[in-house]
């Protein structure tokens, strides 16, 4: 659905020039919800503000639904827009308009007769769950609902594809949830493609397919968020992952100072991360039993991504060192992913 | 008061009423085009363009600091080309216009510039052309703020208009010089002086209504 090819932006100042995006590349399929993650100042906002052409990328090219947008005259842009929605941190609602003309105003653009437009809007604003809200001002609303009109009014004019420029980063947790519910409903009920950035793995963990991260106008890191949250392969990822699910010892662990070889005690520290089906199972207990060792489990948290659960355990294994290295062996096979953390002392 | 008196500032307050009304309009008319215009040419705005917004700026700027006593003079020319004659209430419209419009521009432009950027942002990314962007968005966004611009500038007008005696304008101000001033006639001088305080109280409050009605931000 949308193809970014290799696109680079440079902002061009009296202060010198700032290359915000370095040659960026990717690929968002069909009713997908793709997140892109990363610090401020990471080029998140150019990237996201170049696919609607909002602003002009310095080179590459940005094709949605098959259309090279870069190459887009004037009129041809302003129909591909109607196509592609937009939402904002702080909304961006027109303050002088009611919740239903806000909703109204791009179907007024289009051309749309007042019948039509009440025919569309109504449906729209029960979906939001601001029916009752119709006449009220935006600044008669709260930060959720006035996200809610900002959703229904991208909405209106039936988009193929829907950017989220920090969507919830300006609301509570509890209002980021529902509003997440709420964008992946929509998701589903309209096979609309949603593209959105963020600096909140809350939000990628909640609703996200795949994600990238970006970090100094670079795609550093891509794939399913299964995968980057199981397995991240950068600093970066693992800081992310970090503000939702502790990759640190918890502090007891790392205060009694682990030895990387072993000691006389024999007590092996092992984080094991498990994903999906191998949560479900009594694998714990199966080493303990084939191969005599004792298992003891020190730290623990489970999650889940999508309704697939996934978890860490930090556990004490002893035994004799070849049980031990048997047992390890053994959840490997069993899809367990073990790191070996030291010895205790 | 006599009734020859009262006459007097009866056809006063009309020829004020006249000069004021006409000369606000045409600077409204000229002016809020000319404050769009310096909006959208402005830096990171829909049509940015340095050059006609430095020149549109430049010539604005030289009329404003023109003080209007000489620029009532200066523009005589300009004034019996437009209205055919250089002197009388309808000659005085013409360089109150002229002075008041660069300032509706300027009004008209800082209330379009309070707009917020991201609700700009929001009508293009719904595929807005640069009229609707101003009809649907700027000029109704900023609706409330403009109309405290206007009224500022109406009282401005019965301001200056008092000094349009100078080229034979007549009105309230004349009458309060003529009469008051070099006559020596108290009462017409306050007459005149607490009529004008009541037609501004009047314009002002009106202002600030329709103002306070048309701001949707603080409900
Ligand atoms: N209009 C502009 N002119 C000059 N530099 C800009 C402009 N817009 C962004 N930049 C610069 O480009 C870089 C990327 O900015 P961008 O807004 O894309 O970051 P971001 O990831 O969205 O950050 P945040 O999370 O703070 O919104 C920054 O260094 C920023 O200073
Ligand atoms: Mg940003």
């Amino acid at each position: 659905m949308i193809k970014i090819d290799n696109l680079t932006k440079t902002y061009t100042s009296k202060e010198g020039d700032i290359q915000a995006l370095k040659g960026v590349s990717l690929y968002v399929g069909r009713g997908r919800i793709f997140g892109v993650i990363g610090q401020s100042g990471a080029g998140k906002s150019t990237l996201i503000r170049c696919i609607n052409m909002l602003e002009r990328p310095t080179s590459g090219t940005v094709t949605v639904d098959g259309k090279d947008m870069g190459a887009l005259t004037g009129k041809e842009l302003l129909r591909a827009r109607q196509e592609i929605s937009m939402i904002f941190q702080h909304f961006n609602l027109l303050a002088s308009r009611t919740v239903f003309d806000n909703v109204a105003y791009p179907l007024e653009i289009q051309g749309l007769k007042k019948s039509a437009i009440t025919e569309r809007v109504l449906p729209l604003l029960e979906l939001v769950g601001l029916h009752e809200r119709a006449r009220y001002y935006p600044s008669q609303l709260s930060g959720g609902q006035k996200q809610r009109v900002g959703i229904a009014r991208a909405l209106a004019s039936r988009p193929k594809v829907l950017l989220c420029d920090e969507a919830t980063s300006a609301l509570d947790p509890q209002t980021t949830k529902s509003i997440l519910a709420l964008l992946k409903d929509i998701n589903k009920k309209f096979d609309l493609t949603i593209v959105l950035i963020t600096h909140e793995m809350i939000v990628i963990k909640e609703i996200c397919d795949k994600v990238a991260v970006i970090e100094n106008g670079r795609i550093v890191e891509e794939g399913g968020v299964l995968e980057v949250f199981t397995n991240p392969r950068t600093q970066t990822a693992r800081e992310f992952i970090g503000t939702v699910i502790s990759q640190h010892l918890p502090p007891f662990l790392s205060e009694i100072g682990l030895s990387p070889v072993p000691v006389d005690s024999g007590k092996l520290l092992v984080r094991l991360s498990f994903i999906g089906a191998s949560a479900g199972q009594p694998i714990l207990a199966g080493a303990i039993r084939a191969y005599n060792v004792d298992i003891s489990i020190i730290y623990g948290n489970i999650d889940s991504i999508k309704d697939t659960p996934f978890g860490t355990l930090i556990a004490e294994v002893s035994g004799k060192s070849d049980d031990i290295n048997s047992a390890l062996a053994y959840f490997g096979r069993q899809n367990l992913r073990v790191e070996v953390l030291g010895y205790v002392p | 008061m006599s009734p020859e008196i009262i006459r007097l500032l009866w056809q006063s307050c009309l020829e004020t009423f006249y000069m004021v009304t006409v000369s606000s309009l045409v600077s409204f008319a000229l002016g809020m085009p000319l404050g769009v215009l310096l909006t959208i040419t402005g830096k990171g705005h829909i049509k940015e363009n340095p050059k006609v917004n430095q020149g549109v700026g430049a010539v604005i700027n030289a009329i404003r600091s023109t003080p209007f006593i000489i620029l009532m003079v200066a523009i005589v020319p300009f004034t019996r080309w437009v209205v055919g004659s250089s002197i009388g209430t309808t000659a005085a419209i013409v360089p109150l216009t002229v002075s008041a419009t660069p300032f509706v521009a300027r009004i008209v432009e800082s209330s379009l510039k309070e707009v917020p950027h991201g609700v700009v942002e929001a009508a293009l990314s719904m595929g807005s052309t640069p009229l609707e962007v101003i009809y649907k968005v700027l000029l109704p966004e900023a609706l409330s703020g403009i109309i405290l611009g206007l009224t500022l500038t109406v009282v401005s007008l019965i301001g200056y208009s008092a000094m349009a005696g100078v080229i034979g304008g007549g009105g309230l101000g004349d009458l309060a010089i003529r009469y008051g001033y070099q006559r020596f006639e108290e009462k017409v001088m306050i007459a005149t002086v607490v009529i004008l305080i009541f037609i501004v109280q009047l314009v002002q409050s009106s202002g600030d209504f329709l103002s306070r009605k048309t701001d949707k931000s603080r409900l």
